[in-house]
């Protein structure tokens, strides 16, 4: 069975332990290859220059994934290419995939920016994500520029660059602190602060370690004889098959090599925020019986619809009001502490994109289930804070939303289909989440719950809309240099 | 309210197979309003759906699966009175089948009676709960949402007792709501109590019988276990191509509801059918007591059934469930993996198992592959109710028979609790 060794760190990119919280600076530059060997021989050339896991603090950063397409440019075997997961193969933008994702209407993949490719042999598709953070603003100019003029060379077109600048706090556009609750991974250091009920296993997050299932994540896979070198590990012997028993039982499964060992796949998705429309429902949700504003009571709404109040306290440890001491507080479950949602309502984001202990027949039960659906989230806002809240300004802002998990349709698209968009989440009936659910269709209701009776806010309006996205894989160091060897 | 759970199996003339694809190809490009069966029209129906599978052993076959209200007759009378000219060119592609025109009643309907397969096992997730008054909670539930919209909105909400007193006053007020008052009962008492007694009494049969199953079951076991030792290990599957064609069909309903049909093929040998045979009829006997919306704490399906076809050579599943695909193999996994891994570790490619009930579907991925692979294309699928769950359908019912009871405090808080 594999665990996580210490020296896996080193080939474990450092984007999966760390957000970098301490480099305010980003940018997210999107490549297409024009020239596979220029461009495997770039990859040879950043290999040193990427940061991996070991927990060393530098003042710029540099990760690096691919789409299918991208592995597929620059060469890798069709067999390899087979075995990685249909999310991944497939892309963001199918038709199935675009009904539980929510991105229709304005949501549509046509509509993107970014990410939606015209054929599946599309010249200009994104195939390469590199991912540039900086101390500050300077620091990341340098290190873009360094990079830029590698790409003629490289074989590399240069065909966005999404800036994520430095932001004033850890607040989203909307007001809310953002980053909390996150699962730890097992076998890392991320387990050291975190509740018990937060941790999961590595093969959530990583590929090739046991998953909750208590079998080995899939991984994609290399034949031997296409490895020459031995630049990746082996798959080891023992698979799924059953605990501890060598799976083939008779049967010969041909060895393999592991290319997907200490990776993850990145989920990215921009979502425009529209922070005056959100302001003015909020504002005229909450208007007293006699037409005035109640400013207070919007900031209580806004925070019904999140689950925790601005500074980040949940509402079901603070009720009334926000708590700072609170803020980071993240052990805690919603059955035991609100079963009916008079807190913190049924369809809040929070507790839609991850319910816990409460659906399900029991707690333990309904944990269990929930934490087979955790994905490491790794956002950054973009675009400047609005000067006055209510007042569109036209400028363009949201959140790039980045996460990472091992098994994309039972993680991040289970997430969206079943929790975020469900309109029958939880015995709730017709609705999305406020946040951003695919709001779209008439009159739209949020329900919040109270005692006796509930109140429902109608006509919520899309206030996020995607802008792009696209499935990357994000490899280990030793399968960027077995790309480069290719 | 009795209803019935069943499938018309057909083989199909393998000349024929392409025009029947096409006939339900139309057929499901809009499945509410296509002209073959108008299902809309077919006032018992809840839930249809028409699968073509055509199986390189066994043939092209085609199951016209029904979970309707009452008996058959009535049912079929109102399907032939709706759907003659439909059904006609579909069975047309029917090997075996004579009927000259869609005139020809007789024959038609002789023809269906006669391929009427009624599964080993089922579930109904609302139990007594028909297609016309599951429609009419609905409509209440939504009438009375609004109202109480228009009480908050006034800032005028009291106490739960005064809240339902407000509520029954609007009731009685509304004279198109006026049904609401004459609740029908869900089952009758013979309904409800039949199967429980029937428990009863077979456990009293087994300690009687005790003596002779001790040993039968010690020489089941020790056949199941060199069973299970000696047959081949699954197959590592790729699904990947198979789940593209089968999502292009899935979550339809702003993802409220899915369908599920799968054939999976019996493992060889008579061991292997008689313990599924026998497994399924436990699980319909537990399952008729399920009547309180789960079956094995699942709250999601609205109707299931397995049945047993080619002499139980093969098995065939349907399922009519809420929320995505995931979830529901999910809840599977999670509630109900003794159950479903006791029915299907009898069929070729499930997850190793040992003991019958034990690992099999908890390895997740492998059974979810599996699970995939074995499921079949479902060509055409109606819902008379897309965005109703089982459990909106109960609480709606809950609410509406609870109108007018008597209700202490605790109850009538619960009751407001209800919207």
């Amino acid at each position: 069975m594999v665990e996580l060794q210490p020296e896996d760190m080193k080939d474990i990119q450092g984007f999966v332990m760390s957000g970098y919280a301490h480099l305010p600076c980003v940018s997210y530059l999107l490549l297409s290859v024009n020239d596979a060997p220029a461009a495997r021989v770039w990859i040879g050339q950043i290999l040193n220059e990427v940061t991996t896991s070991e927990g060393k603090e530098f003042i710029s950063c540099l990760n690096v994934a691919l789409t299918h397409h991208g592995l597929k440019r620059l060469g890798l075997n069709a067999d390899t290419l087979d075995s990685f997961s249909r999310p991944f193969i497939e892309g963001m933008a199918t038709p199935h995939r675009s009904r539980i994702l929510g991105d229709s209407d304005e949501n549509s993949p046509e509509n993107w920016d970014w990410g939606f490719p015209k054929d599946s042999d599309d010249s200009e598709a994104v195939d390469i994500l590199l991912l540039l953070f900086g101390k500050d603003e300077l620091t990341l100019e340098e290190v873009i520029n360094e990079h830029r003029a590698r790409f003629d060379q490289g074989g590399l077109i240069l065909r966005r660059a999404l800036g994520a600048g430095r932001q004033p706090d850890i607040h989203e556009h909307f007001g809310f602190a953002d980053g909390m609750g996150q699962p730890a991974i097992e076998g890392t250091i991320q387990t050291r602060d975190a509740a018990p009920r937060n941790v999961i296993r590595t093969g959530e997050i990583l590929l090739g370690y046991i998953n909750d299932y208590g079998k080995p994540a899939d991984s994609p896979s290399v034949s031997p004889a296409l490895d020459p070198l031995h630049a990746l590990l082996d798959v080891p012997a023992m698979d799924g098959a059953g605990k501890g028993q060598p799976a083939n039982s008779g049967v010969d499964r041909p060895a393999k090599r592991d290319f997907g060992r200490n990776g993850s796949y990145l989920v990215f998705r921009q979502m425009a925020q529209h922070v005056a429309k959100f302001c003015h429902f909020l504002d005229e949700a909450t208007r007293t019986p006699d037409g005035q504003l109640d400013p207070k009571a919007g900031d209580r709404l806004a925070a019904k619809f999140v689950g925790r109040w601005q500074n980040g306290a949940p509402l079901v440890l603070s009720p009334d009001a926000d708590d700072p001491a609170l803020s980071q507080a993240d052990d805690f479950g919603f059955r035991e502490t609100d079963e009916h949602g008079f807190k913190c309502p049924i369809g809040s984001h929070i507790r839609r994109s991850n319910p816990r202990d409460s659906v399900g027949p029991d707690a333990g039960t309904a944990l269990a289930t929930a934490n087979r659906h955790r994905i490491l989230r790794r956002g950054r806002s973009y675009g400047v804070r609005p000067e006055n809240r209510r007042i569109d300004d036209g400028v363009p802002r949201g959140l790039h939303f980045l996460c990472l998990n091992a098994d994309i349709e039972r993680q991040f698209e289970f997430v969206q289909q079943t929790w975020i968009n469900n309109p029958v989440f939880s015995g709730l009936d017709g609705e999305v989440d406020p946040l951003v659910g695919n709001l779209s269709k008439g009159d739209e209701i949020f329900t919040v719950q109270a005692d006796p009776l509930r109140r429902r806010v109608h006509n919520l309006e899309r206030f996020v809309t995607v802008k792009g996205g696209a499935y990357f894989f994000l490899p280990s160091i030793r399968a960027l240099r077995y790309l480069a060897s290719l | 309210m009795k209803q019935t759970i069943l499938t018309f199996l057909t083989k199909v003339n393998s000349d024929r197979v392409s025009e029947l694809t096409m006939h339900l190809e139309v057929m499901a490009r809009d499945v509410e309003n296509n002209t073959y069966i108008p299902f809309t029209d077919l006032k018992l129906l809840h839930f249809a759906s028409l699968v073509l599978n055509d199986d390189p052993d066994y043939g092209a076959y085609f199951a016209f699966e029904n979970n309707f209200d009452g008996p058959l007759d009535p049912y079929l009378e109102d399907l032939y009175a709706h759907a003659s000219e439909g059904l006609h060119k579909i069975y047309s592609c029917c090997l075996d089948y004579s009927a000259a025109s869609a005139a020809d009643k007789a024959a038609m309907l002789s023809y269906l009676r006669a391929r009427v397969v009624r599964p080993n096992a089922y579930h109904i997730g609302n139990v007594g709960r028909s297609v016309e008054r599951t429609h009419r909670e609905d409509v209440l539930r939504d009438s009375l949402e609004d109202f109480l919209d228009g009480l908050v909105r006034q800032g005028d909400s009291g106490s739960p007792a005064s809240i339902r007193q407000k509520v029954q006053a609007f009731v009685r007020s509304q004279p198109n709501l006026a049904w609401a008052a004459n609740v029908e009962p869900r089952q009758t008492t013979m309904e409800h109590f039949l199967p429980r007694l029937k428990i009863v009494i077979a456990a009293i049969i087994a300690v009687l019988l005790l003596p002779l199953l001790i040993p039968l079951a010690i020489i089941w076991l020790i056949m199941l276990r060199w069973t299970e030792t000696h047959e081949p290990p699954p197959p590592d599957l790729d699904v990947n191509v198979h789940v593209r064609n089968l999502v292009a069909r899935e979550d339809r309903t702003h993802i409220v509801q899915n369908h599920m049909a799968s054939i999976t093929t019996v493992k060889p040998g008579a061991f292997r059918r008689r313990t599924l045979w026998g497994v399924l009829w436990l699980v319909n006997f537990i399952a008729r007591t399920a009547d309180k919306g789960k079956l094995s704490g699942i709250p999601s399906i609205h109707f299931a059934h397995w049945s047993m076809i080619d002499k139980g050579r093969r098995l065939f599943f349907v399922s009519n469930f809420d929320g995505s695909w995931e979830n529901y193999l999910d809840d599977f996994i999670d509630k109900a993996s003794t159950g479903l891994t006791a029915v299907w570790t009898n069929t070729v490619g499930f997850p190793k198992t040992s003991w019958l009930v034990r690992e099999g579907a908890r390895d997740g991925s492998r059974f979810k592959a599996n699970a995939r692979d074995k499921q079949t294309y479902t060509n055409v699928w109606y819902s008379a109710y897309t965005q109703l769950t089982v459990q909106t359908i109960d609480n709606n019912s809950a609410i509406r028979e609870d109108l007018f009871t008597s209700l202490d405090e605790a109850a009538t808080r619960d009751w407001v609790r209800r919207f």
